[in-house]
């Protein structure tokens, strides 16, 4: 499993992730602080992963 | 006309040790939402095999160490419920495990610190509190659980029994407030109620008095994961003030789907002429992604995220007259609240920037959204 970035359509910055989960759902989220989704991204960066760059975009 | 002043602070209940009005026992005393498992929205009833952390019926979630080692189902085998109630949740082990320490096994719902602030937990004035349910096993014996604080270093095991196979069976495990530890009492993880299913010695601990440990469940609790085809199905759950179980708080249906709402909501076109289902409306950003509000109809815990289904192309987005396969969809962090959720919707370049546009279920019944903000 692994995550890939999300940029802000208005400013560019970096400010969520989109994973592919092992049912073949896919689920994405803002770096939200309340957000458990992101809470276990956080973790998964602590354990020394990285995300994958997020796409240019249009 | 005047009609008169009636003074009644306390009114005394039928029930022993209960008195109306005093706070405690009127609307809204049953912490837990979705307690008779009447609301369903991510499965709407069907049996799924759950993973190592599965939302099943609305705001209840399994945990285990191991994925695969349970189905899950609103009304698993189709027993009769207990009297008063239309639903139940059941788990059923389909590949049993020996447990080891470290293994654990839990049906469990996280409250919301909001909803238990007025327990004082953590301080000297703490208070006590009752949770009851009806339970079902095809194993007799000891079963286990606990209550667990957010810091998931502080915990309750307790133990209850079910002396007949196949058979429901109401309990009722009173429970003095904690005066230690740290408790949440905002919009994070208040308390912890945990079901054991199988949990090995490492988060098992002794039943009946609070402990700086995470525990799951009580020592030598029956395991249900450790028989194949064993089953373990629970409605009627009530947590609440009190030293003694009190009947179980019945709501109406949209107030208890409103409550659950908060959690999650799921859009879906899984209905009736759900196969081009609006999910929400906005305009192109440009050739290629458009923006679409998904609007929410209670404000959520937190900001959800967003779940959809493959294969992406289940969504359209239906611009200028046009009905365009999706070829991507996330949600936005730019106008994403509580409340209201962006999503942003990618098509393969034959949009106008500008134009408004709708995302739809692209002419099947399979696609949804699950917005979730579960703790």
């Amino acid at each position: 499993m692994t995550y890939q970035l999300i940029k802000s359509l208005l400013s560019g910055e970096v400010n969520g992730a989109i994973k592919a989960n092992d049912d073949g759902t896919i689920t994405s989220f803002v770096f939200d602080p309340d957000n458990t989704d992101y809470q276990a991204y956080l973790k998964w960066l602590e354990a020394g992963n990285t995300p994958l760059p997020a796409d240019t975009g249009a | 006309m005047a009609y008169g002043t009636v003074s009644a602070d306390i009114i005394q209940s039928s029930v022993p040790g209960v008195s109306l009005g005093a706070g405690d026992a009127t609307m809204m005393k049953n912490r837990i939402i979705n307690g008779a498992m009447v609301i369903d929205q991510r499965n709407a009833g069907a049996s799924v095999t759950v993973s190592t952390a599965t939302y099943c019926v609305d705001r209840w979630g399994f945990s285990g160490s191991q994925a695969s080692k349970f189905t899950a189902q609103q009304n698993a085998g189709s027993v009769t419920p207990p009297v008063g109630f239309s639903n139940y949740w059941g788990l059923t082990t389909i590949s049993p495990v020996s447990l080891a320490s470290g293994d654990y096994f839990v049906a469990y719902q996280v409250i919301e610190g909001y909803n238990v602030a007025d327990f004082g937990w953590g301080t000297a004035n703490a208070k006590t509190v009752t949770i009851s349910a009806w339970v079902y096993s095809s194993l007799t014996g000891t079963f286990g659980g606990s209550l667990r604080s957010s810091t998931n270093n502080y915990s309750y095991p307790f133990t209850y029994s079910i002396p007949v196979a196949n058979t429901w069976t109401q309990i009722s495990i009173t429970i003095p407030g904690a005066t230690s530890s740290t408790w949440n009492t905002t919009n994070g993880q208040g308390i912890l109620v945990n079901f054991a299913l199988g949990v090995g010695s490492t988060y098992s601990g002794t039943a009946g008095s609070w402990s700086a440990n995470n525990y799951l469940s009580a020592t030598g609790a029956t395991s249900v994961v450790s028989t194949n085809g064993a089953t373990f199905y629970i409605t009627g759950v009530q947590l609440e003030v009190g030293s003694s179980a009190t009947g179980f708080e019945y709501r109406q249906y949209q107030q208890e789907l409103a409550l659950c709402q908060r959690y999650c909501f799921v859009p879906s076109a899984t209905q009736a002429n759900g196969a081009y289902l609006r999910f929400g409306v906005g305009a192109n950003q440009s050739s290629t992604i458009s923006n679409i509000a998904v609007n929410i109809p209670v404000t959520m815990r937190a900001i959800p995220s967003l779940t959809i289904p493959s294969p992406v192309s289940l969504f359209a987005l239906y611009t200028a007259g046009s009905l365009l396969p999706a070829t991507g969809l996330a949600i936005a962090g730019d106008g994403t609240s509580p409340q209201v959720v962006t999503v942003s919707a990618s098509v393969a370049g034959a949009a106008t920037n500008g134009y408004a546009a709708g995302l739809l279920a692209n002419g099947n019944n399979t696609a949804y959204l699950i917005l979730s903000a579960e703790l």
